[in-house]
């Protein structure tokens, strides 16, 4: 796994990212087919074997599967499996780093939890 | 398959070893960038696979032959760089349309599209061109011919940064729609990595490294924080690079050979991590130690 924090990401996790954000918001349903690699390259100005990396990191996942000859589609579990790994690796990882942050600086659970919660209405506020 | 196969690979200019033992291969359509500090022996290598140069010794294929001399080397392959001599009597244009006589695969229409977008004066003779728009004028050459083996030395050589980034978009759009095996050395990493599936890293006539291009940017971690913490991490591990940075205060680049664990676990301990550029890793991987601040260290305590 890629910590996200350790600085720029690799170009292929952009990319599995992108798509993962392209299922998440729907522009992606669930057996539609996905960009292929020489497609992805030419939109992202990249190296079509970077671009295949992204994928493969998404059909070793099962959030893609493949039709021999055909390319790469959308699994019909991709939804859950994207929303439970973000959950278990991008929002530990940032509440990870949030801790840290707040001990550095010396502050309370008790003052985090207040701050989180009033982010959370200001967020919810908005939608 | 391999197109390029190297072993062993030696090239001598009277007692100087431009290439010392090189071994490497290519694959079949693999867009690959060569890098290396100058004099490192990019050109050289370039040159021998070309068959342009003889190997003083060492076992070198190209497309399973020997290169020097051999026809099939040169019928399939093309070398541009910035010292290409045109006959001096013909135009721009009079070239290309020798280009289409010589190459098998040349794209004409593409040729002349490219020559018109880059505003190339069509009754110009090579040699009244200012150097970046000799390379421009180069580098269709070298796209359009289509060869299945295609090296470019330097060949953004003089072009202003908006040329540049129109040749790495063409190479790339190029490659896209009719794959083929393309060398390119480069003093600009920076700006095509993206493009390149994989960098060979040369110093000293020597292969340094070899790998994908998202292997190499995660080949070398920049660790910065208090020195007897850091030196927790650091110990026993090959550092590349060492810079004070404050009282106290250390950053330091190594090889990448954590784990995610062990990354967290500095960050706990107050160690600030962050990754490395491809390009920065060759410059790491490549210079002397201390860098040129070590010429100008005039402390008597190193």
């Amino acid at each position: 796994m890629i910590l996200e924090t350790d600085g720029i990401k690799p170009i292929y996790v952009q990319i599995s990212e992108w798509i993962e954000n392209e299922i998440l918001n729907g522009n992606l349903q669930k057996d539609e087919k996905v960009y292929s690699q020489y497609k992805l390259a030419d939109m992202y100005n990249i190296n079509p074997a970077t671009a295949a990396k992204g994928l493969t990191r998404l059909a070793n996942e099962g959030i893609l599967y493949d039709k021999r000859g055909l390319g790469k589609f959308v699994a019909s579990e991709a939804k859950a499996i994207i929303t439970e790994k973000r959950k278990n690796q991008t929002v530990k990882q940032l509440l990870h780093d949030l801790v840290l942050e707040a001990k550095q600086l010396g502050m309370s659970e008790d003052e985090i939890h207040e701050r989180l919660k009033e982010v959370w209405r200001v967020e919810n506020g908005r939608d | 398959m391999d197109v390029i196969k190297c072993e062993d690979v030696t090239k001598t200019y009277r007692r100087r070893k431009a290439l010392d033992q090189v071994s490497f291969s290519i694959g079949e359509n693999k867009l690959v960038g060569l890098v290396g500090r100058n004099g490192a022996g990019k050109t050289t290598l370039m040159k021998v696979l070309a068959g342009m140069l003889r190997e003083s010794s060492g076992r070198v294929e190209v497309f399973s032959r020997r290169p020097f001399n051999d026809l099939t080397v040169s019928a399939n392959s093309i070398f541009i760089d910035d010292e290409m001599n045109f006959p001096p009597t013909m135009t721009l244009v009079e070239l290309l349309q020798e280009g289409r006589r010589f190459y098998q695969n040349w794209d004409h229409e593409l040729a002349m599209k490219l020559f018109e977008y880059f505003n190339l004066p069509s009754k110009a003779r090579h040699q009244d061109l200012s150097k970046g728009m000799q390379s421009t004028f180069n580098m269709i050459i070298g796209l359009c011919a289509r060869c299945p083996l295609t090296i470019f030395d330097e060949p953004t050589t003089g072009m202003d940064s908006v040329v540049r980034q129109d040749f790495y978009r063409a190479l790339l759009k190029d490659y896209l729609a009719h794959p083929r095996t393309i060398l390119v050395s480069t003093h600009y990493l920076n700006e095509m990595e993206e493009i390149l599936e994989e960098v060979v890293l040369l110093d000293k006539g020597q292969l340094v490294l070899q790998m994908p291009i998202d292997e190499l940017n995660e080949f070398t971690i920049r660790l910065s924080g208090k020195k007897d913490v850091l030196e927790r991490w650091i110990q026993g591990k090959e550092v590349l690079l060492t810079k004070e940075t404050g009282h106290d205060d250390q950053s330091v680049i190594l090889k990448n050979s954590f784990s995610a664990e062990e990354r967290q676990e500095m960050k706990r301990s107050g160690v600030h991590v962050s990754s490395v550029s491809a390009s920065d890793a060759c410059i790491y991987a490549t210079s002397p130690k201390g860098g040129v601040d070590h010429v100008f260290d005039r402390s008597e305590d190193k």
